[in-house]
């Protein structure tokens, strides 16, 4: 599963760290100061670490819960994420990790306690409200059975039932919540692209139908469930992929009782796209046509705004406008 | 013995002195290359190159240093580079070996981590010493080469393709003063069946890598033939790449395409190739 475990020195007696090496003692196990000794070093290649990454066991210092960047969320209340991971267990071609990190080793921050405390301060100070992200650099639910995120964190958020927590993901891994009472005030994010975008660009990514198997029994559990199109990435097929898309999750999934949905273009920051690029040049989606905005970069499309607003109008047979968000 | 190999094997190999290179040598069907006036330097028609840099950290620094300049180029490609050399450890056996996962540099105490992409190998850390270490205070193989190796080596090639491979050639029952040097040879060539394929996997590597980054051959053929500046030369081979990703590298050369100058052609391959994209 990891090709190596680097662990900070300084937290190789947390229990929760002696329990993940026990458990992968056959993995070989190298003690550093500090994490960034081994991650996001100048000379590492995203591309080549991602062929066997290293699992990193970490202490986060600084601030733990960060402001949602704007057009984030699905409503006005105020909205943060906090990252108890750095990387994806999955190998997206579209996604912007590939271009903020030159490692894909996974950083797993084991310093819980003080996410918690963070969290609580933030839900505090906005009495007992706000909207939590998680999953904004990592997939949380994915490296579940090695992090054990929602066993921990999932009774913080049961205790201040105003304060909402969105767990992104893309992973099937939903025994953790399943085995559980549901926590009203956790949304489980799902995010889907077309099946010809999921075959392209999406490796190690469970299928379209096992994660909606898993959406379909949590929904049925009665937890909160949300569609996230993200990125939605036009492509000579036109619209079709999005009909054939949409009509095999809403055929599995109550449309009426989803949580949200929402939608969002291939965008991220231009120096994600310059490092990405020369990651792979050999990529056909980076080989398109671009145009830049205020320091991000999106794929250019004459018709981007007219398939966009196609797309919209297809979702809305399935879902409410009120349900229905576009990000970014 | 290493397989007559055909394909390219973009390795360079760093050993510290002739004897390490003595094994080395016969195991990889190596030639003496007499190109060098500073280092002993071998290599095969694979383009495996082999070069004895001598003993200790600046002499190692100076022999990537003129290997890796000698093969900058400005295609993209990389090469693996390997250190292989004797270590002592306190209590290892004579002739165990492995990969260094964790390089200090006892005198300096910073540490690097080369990243172990390659499974099935013995990994531990290894000290690099400035003076003969008899006592082996850590659980480490003590050498006198890594760190600077691979600080100096990763300034050629990425962090992945650069491994240290250590064979323990003394401890505390078998000392350094004692030890017999014309077994060193020997050491290493014990350890064939582990280097060779570490050697081929290192280069696959490497390939893999060179061959996702290849420009078509239209980019070299125009740059030879047309004077671009530096930063035409960035747009056209981001367009050549371009047209490969897009799976149109044939109509790379089309006779339309053809121009004189730099600048029409940049034009001319950007303006069709975005047409064809987005339609």
């Amino acid at each position: 599963m990891f090709s190596t475990i680097y662990i900070e020195e300084e937290v190789l007696e947390i229990q929760r760290v002696r329990n993940l090496l026990d458990r992968f003692s056959q993995v070989p196990q190298v003690i550093c100061d500090r994490y960034g000794e081994v991650f996001n070093r100048k000379s590492q290649n995203f591309r080549l670490q991602k062929m066997a990454p290293a699992l990193i066991l970490a202490k986060k210092y600084g601030n733990k819960v960060l402001a949602a960047p704007s057009g984030y969320g699905y409503n006005d209340s105020k909205s943060y994420y906090f990252s108890h991971m750095l990387n994806c267990v999955y190998d997206c071609r579209y996604c912007f990790l590939q271009g903020m990190y030159s490692s894909a080793n996974y950083v797993l921050f084991v310093n819980y306690e003080d996410f918690e405390k963070s969290i609580t301060e933030e839900i505090e100070k906005n009495n007992g409200g706000g909207v939590y992200y998680s999953g904004y650099d990592c997939d949380s639910l994915a490296l579940e059975p090695v992090s054990n995120f929602c066993s921990h964190f999932l009774p913080v958020f049961r205790r201040y039932p105003d304060a909402e927590l969105e767990i992104r993901t893309k992973s099937t891994q939903v025994r953790c919540l399943l085995d559980i009472e549901v926590v009203s005030n956790c949304v489980i994010a799902m995010s889907f692209t077309t099946s010809e975008a999921a075959v392209q660009w999406e490796q190690k990514v469970p299928s379209i139908e096992k994660r909606l198997e898993a959406l379909h029994k949590l929904q049925l559990a009665g937890w909160k469930v949300a569609i996230r199109f993200e990125p939605l990435i036009l492509g000579a097929e036109g619209l079709a992929p999005y009909e054939a898309l949409f009509a095999k999750i809403f055929s599995k999934l109550d449309g009426q009782k989803l949580h949200s949905v929402s939608s969002g273009l291939f965008r991220m920051p231009v120096d994600f796209h310059k490092r990405i690029v020369k990651l792979y040049p050999d990529e056909e989606l980076f080989a398109r046509p671009t145009q830049t905005t205020d320091g991000m970069i999106a794929l250019k499309s004459t018709e981007e705004n007219s398939h966009l607003i196609a797309i919209e109008k297809l979702l809305l047979n399935y879902v409410s406008s009120e349900q229905y968000y576009r990000c970014g | 013995m290493i397989k007559s190999v055909k394909h390219s094997m973009p390795v360079n190999i760093v050993v510290a002195n002739g004897l390490e290179a003595k094994a080395l040598v016969k195991m990889l069907e190596l030639e003496r290359n007499h190109a060098s006036a500073e280092f002993v330097e071998y290599s095969n028609p694979s383009k495996l190159r082999l070069l004895v840099s001598g003993i200790g950290k600046e002499a190692v620094a100076a022999a990537v240093t003129y290997l890796g300049e000698q093969q900058v180029s400005d295609d993209g490609e990389i090469r693996a580079w390997l250190n292989i050399g004797i270590a002592g450890h306190r209590d290892a056996p004579l002739g165990s070996a492995w990969l260094g996962n964790k390089i200090t540099d006892q005198s300096s105490g910073a540490s690097a981590y080369p990243p172990q992409l390659i499974e099935g190998f013995e990994v531990g850390s290894v000290v690099t010493v400035d003076e003969p270490e008899n006592s082996y205070p850590l659980d480490s193989a003590y050498e006198m080469e890594a760190s600077a190796f691979y600080a100096e080596a990763t300034k050629y090639s990425t962090a992945e393709l650069v491994q240290i491979f250590k064979v323990i050639s003394d401890n505390l029952e078998n000392p350094i003063s004692g030890i017999d040097i014309r077994r060193v040879p020997s050491l290493i060539a014990a350890q064939a069946p582990q280097l060779l394929i570490l050697i081929e996997r290192m280069s696959a590597i490497a390939q893999q890598h060179n061959s996702n980054q290849r420009l078509p051959s239209y980019f070299s053929e125009v740059c030879s033939e047309i004077h671009l500046t530096v930063n035409q030369k960035l747009q056209f081979r981001r367009l050549c790449q371009r047209y490969k990703a897009s799976g149109l590298e044939e109509e790379l050369g089309r006779a339309d395409l053809k121009a004189s100058d730099a600048r029409a052609l940049i034009q001319q391959l950007a303006e069709r190739i975005d047409r064809i994209s987005e339609a």
